[in-house]
């Protein structure tokens, strides 16, 4: 109880000041904690036994048991940097990595990607922004179709200005989308927005999470399956999956824990 | 650097295609920090004053948006005596794709279609919505004492 008193003489009331920007003081915090996070985790982690996420949840009857049943199904674990852009950064990594070994795919890639930017001027996306994205893209790809080998993907994701660009322009390409299948997306928009103010709000600005509609978007306009196995606190030892799209043979395995997504590796 | 490699080539488009009403470059060697200035937007109480901003890129520009400033004072609802501006895409809506351009006629918008609903100035937004003739006659007495 005395505790308690002690901390309500710490809290003085939020005066309103007209001089201060509080979206200011807001947008300092949040600066504070990601330049936190920034520090402490790469923007793709190395590669990991499944057993670093054992051992992870070794106290946590619930998540273990849901561990255990990934486990024979799964051998490896990467990281990634929980600062939004997770699934993003997620995506193209194991996206890239996989191209490196199939090279058919990366070649169909690179063809979609040059005709994307037409797309986009068309759908009235700022010229030369966008074209500055989608060249690095470009270059990036180009790069790995000559000596891409794993590590040269690891360090193009792990560059903090390419991977930023890399994210940027999926998420121009995940707007496009969803703003040239207005129609049919506008009905799974919550709190009455048009796709176009979710696409400005959710979509474009950078660190903002991806959901449902992002992944539906992204894999469609892409054409790559993924599947996302949801580690939460659902009854069961069972993990629920899902197929982006899903008529789909998925190629990326991604592992989601509530508000994070992470790349796992089939064993 | 992305930053630098990008705002030499805002630079290059504001030459080639500069928006109406607004101009922007930066104050001596500095890329990071630029001045620009406004016109005051015909049919709006501001017609005839100039404003000039103050615009600071962050090292992480363009995933991080710029700090735009007022440094003529304005009598505007969404803008408070430091200068600071309160616009969507100056905040939780910025995007990378957006261009310095784009974000002075955001700000020519806004000068023209205040928003009373999300105000930084509480009382500029209360006489907006109450008295408009009053609200117009005080915008211009201002522009003409600071902007003129």
């Amino acid at each position: 109880m005395e505790n308690h008193q002690s901390e309500d003489t710490h809290i003085k009331p939020c005066e309103y000041d007209p001089n201060v920007n509080q979206d200011e003081l807001i947008m300092a915090q949040e600066k504070q904690i990601a330049e936190e996070i920034k520090a402490n985790t790469s923007m793709i982690g190395s590669l990991q036994g499944l057993g670093s996420l054992a051992k992870e949840y070794s106290n946590d009857p619930v998540y273990s048991s849901k561990v255990r049943t990934l486990l024979p199904k799964f051998s490896n674990v990467r990281r990634t940097r929980p600062d939004g852009n997770c699934f993003l950064r997620g995506f193209i990594f194991a996206y890239l990595e996989y191209c490196i070994h199939h090279r058919d795919e990366l070649t169909r890639f690179k063809k979609y990607l040059e005709g994307s930017k037409e797309e986009l001027f068309e759908m009235g996306f700022p010229k030369f922004t966008t074209e500055d994205f989608h060249d690095m893209f470009m270059e990036v790809v180009n790069d790995l179709e000559g000596s891409g080998s794993v590590g040269r993907v690891e360090a193009v994701c792990n560059d903090a200005g390419t991977s930023d660009y890399l994210v940027v322009y999926l998420r121009l390409l995940i707007s496009a989308h969803l703003q040239k299948n207005a129609e049919f997306f506008s009905f799974f928009i919550e709190g009455g927005r048009t796709v176009e103010e979710f696409c400005k709000q959710e979509v474009e600005p950078m660190y903002r999470e991806c959901d449902h509609l992002h992944i539906v978007a992204l894999t469609a306009a892409i054409g790559v399956g993924v599947r996302v196995m949801y580690l939460d606190r659902g009854e069961g030892a069972a993990v629920v999956s899902h197929d982006f799209p899903e008529d789909k043979e998925p190629i990326i395995h991604l592992l989601y824990r509530p508000g994070h997504y992470d790349i796992l590796y089939k064993a | 650097m992305i930053a630098t490699r990008l705002l030499k080539k805002e630079l290059q488009d504001l030459g080639r295609d500069p928006p109406a009403q607004c101009s922007a470059g930066p104050v001596g060697d500095d890329l990071f920090h630029w001045q620009a200035t406004i016109m005051g937007p015909p049919e709006s109480p501001f017609q005839g004053g100039v404003f000039f901003l103050t615009i600071h890129f962050p090292t992480d520009y363009p995933f991080k948006p710029p700090k735009v400033a007022f440094t003529t004072r304005i009598y505007h609802p969404n803008i408070n005596s430091n200068g600071s501006i309160c616009l969507d895409i100056l905040r939780s809506q910025w995007s990378p794709a957006l261009t310095i351009s784009k974000v002075l006629l955001s700000i020519c918008s806004l000068l023209t279609d205040p928003n009373p609903e999300d105000p930084l100035v509480p009382e500029i937004a209360r006489v907006y919505k109450t008295d408009r003739e009053k609200y117009n006659e005080l915008a211009r007495e201002w522009t003409r004492k600071y902007a003129m």
